[in-house]
């Protein structure tokens, strides 16, 4: 029996010993709310993309987990120790970091899907990106600034200033990236969206 | 306090009685939108047609004279221009022969309230699923309380997109049950599926569903139509209710009728031990009696607005509508 390191809305991950180093599996869970074509679908696409996307990201020299194995709905990867920084307070520095190891991304050609303070972990010292699972191979600047809204909506202004100034210090198509989020921020439906 | 509401903002021209929350009247007259969709003016003509009938209705069904009346309430918006005129004109103009307060309501917050006071949820993950919207809502924490949009849609409401196919299929489209009756006994076909993190996208998915029309069963493509767009919904909501650490979820919305979409967030609950509630189908429904169910709140906590201050406002964002 594994043991249930912890639980999110669309996987359970089990921490493991393999080849004598601690692993993470994470296991998308079938959901039984979905027809079985589509789940499975969606499951073994959704495996698949993460799996190349973090080997991708790891090879990109960004921080994130090193990935071990892969099954067709489970992937094994490095355990990465530390906290998620949803479940502390966000320092500024902190906040630079996050925004350098997404310039890094970006500067690879990925992009995250979804980029909250939820799948950053941090040590104290240093921040890694986990969670690729929405990520995708894309030079679209669109893409690129809702992943700087997601975490804009998670941040105060503050953070959010130095985020983003790190961020434009170290991605090569900062201008457009930044200019293509204010324009998304214009679009009627979201100018007032307000932080939750 | 005896409160009339007044709701106009799309297809339904409503009229609702409310006395201490509870409803005495909920009338309506409903715009047939048939193949040519709701066209702005027509509607607006047709509320202005119906809306002193209605108003009769209501009174006699509640059993009360107009001069009982103590508040007015009416939907400032979201919603079509014109047609929130003619309501907005109706409530104004009962307020100052009544010489009774007036409050604007946001339409939003009378679907999302009347649901979860109704289904007693104190504190729930919200969906709200009509033609015009598509939102996950939370009651934001503190004194002034508004809801905080967890996630919604990127472009189209999943009605729309639902009625827009149903248009498109050469189906009619009466209010939004077309694609779940003809999906019946469907068979699934890939495809389009958008969710970023608690946000979804519909437009991709229609386009691919109108061009399936040629060489597929409309049956096949208005279930997966269905169960792909549901299955968007349900995995976002999933999503929030962890991320917010939340046991209750509310429905609510035109689309919050459909049985298939009930029965997959039931799913979704029970899996994560949360208590689930509906508003009743009365009141998913485009109706005036939500409208006046959240107005006589805000007049008995002193919210109320001078006649010649009442407006509307096409894009008035639910989150920022005061709720008491």
């Amino acid at each position: 029996m594994l043991e249930k390191f912890s639980e999110g809305a669309e996987a359970v991950i089990y921490l493991a010993r393999l080849y004598g180093k601690d692993v993470l599996i994470k296991h998308r869970e079938p959901k039984r709310y979905r027809v079985r074509e589509l789940d499975e679908s969606i499951r073994i696409a959704r495996t698949k993309k993460e799996a190349k996307m973090t080997v991708k990201a790891h090879e990109s020299g960004a921080r994130v987990p090193q990935v071990v194995a892969v099954g067709s709905s489970a992937i094994y990867m490095e355990h990465l120790h530390g906290k998620l920084l949803k479940d502390i307070r966000i320092t500024k520095d902190a906040a630079r970091l996050v925004g350098k190891q997404l310039a890094i991304l970006h500067n690879s050609g990925i992009v995250h899907g979804d980029f909250t303070p939820a799948n950053i972990i941090t040590d104290g010292k240093k921040v890694y990106v986990i969670d690729f699972g929405l990520s995708e191979p894309s030079s679209a600047s669109e893409e690129r600034a809702l992943d700087l809204l997601l975490m804009k909506r998670q941040m105060t202004k503050a953070l959010y200033s130095a985020f983003a100034s790190s961020y434009s210090r170290n991605a090569k198509s900062s201008k457009e990236t930044l200019s293509r989020l204010e324009a998304i921020e214009e679009r009627g439906r979201y100018q007032t969206r307000t932080l939750a | 306090m005896l409160t009339l509401g007044v709701e106009s903002s799309a297809h339904t021209f409503g009229i609702g009685i409310v006395d201490d929350g509870k409803i005495l009247a909920n009338e309506k007259s409903m715009y047939k939108i048939g193949t040519t969709g709701m066209i702005p003016k027509k509607v607006a003509e047709f509320h202005v047609e119906n809306s002193a009938s209605v108003l009769e209705r209501a009174l006699a069904r509640a059993g009360v004279k107009a001069s009982e009346i103590g508040g007015i309430a009416y939907t400032r918006g979201p919603g079509i221009g014109s047609c929130l005129q003619v309501g907005q004109t109706v409530a104004k103009t009962l307020a100052q022969r009544l010489g009774i307060p007036i409050v604007p309501v946001n339409h939003g917050i009378g679907h999302i309230e009347i649901g979860r006071l109704q289904s007693g949820l104190k504190d729930p993950i919200v969906l709200y699923v009509s033609g015009g919207n598509s939102q996950i809502l939370k009651l934001s924490k503190g004194k002034k309380r508004h809801y905080n949009v967890l996630g919604e849609t990127f472009d189209i409401g999943i009605g729309n997109m639902l009625d827009n196919f149903a248009r498109g299929a050469g189906l009619d489209p009466a209010w939004g049950s077309t694609v779940e009756k003809a999906a019946m006994g469907g068979k699934y076909l890939p495809m389009p599926y958008t969710v970023k993190g608690m946000d979804f996208s519909f437009t991709g998915l229609l386009t691919h569903s109108i061009k399936q029309i040629k060489g597929h069963r409309i049956r096949d493509i208005c279930y997966s139509i269905q169960e792909t767009s549901f299955s968007m919904l349900c995995e976002a909501l999933e999503r929030a209710l962890l991320v917010s650490n939340s046991n209750e979820i509310c429905v609510c919305g035109g689309v919050a009728q459909n049985t298939r979409l009930k029965a997959m967030l039931s799913m979704i609950a029970q899996d994560h031990g949360a208590k689930i509630g509906y508003a009743a189908n009365e009141f998913n429904a485009d109706n005036g009696a939500m409208i006046a169910f959240v107005g006589e709140r805000m007049l008995l906590a002193g919210i109320h607005s001078k006649i010649i201050d009442c407006d509307i406002e096409q894009r008035y964002r639910i989150d920022q509508a005061m709720v008491v």
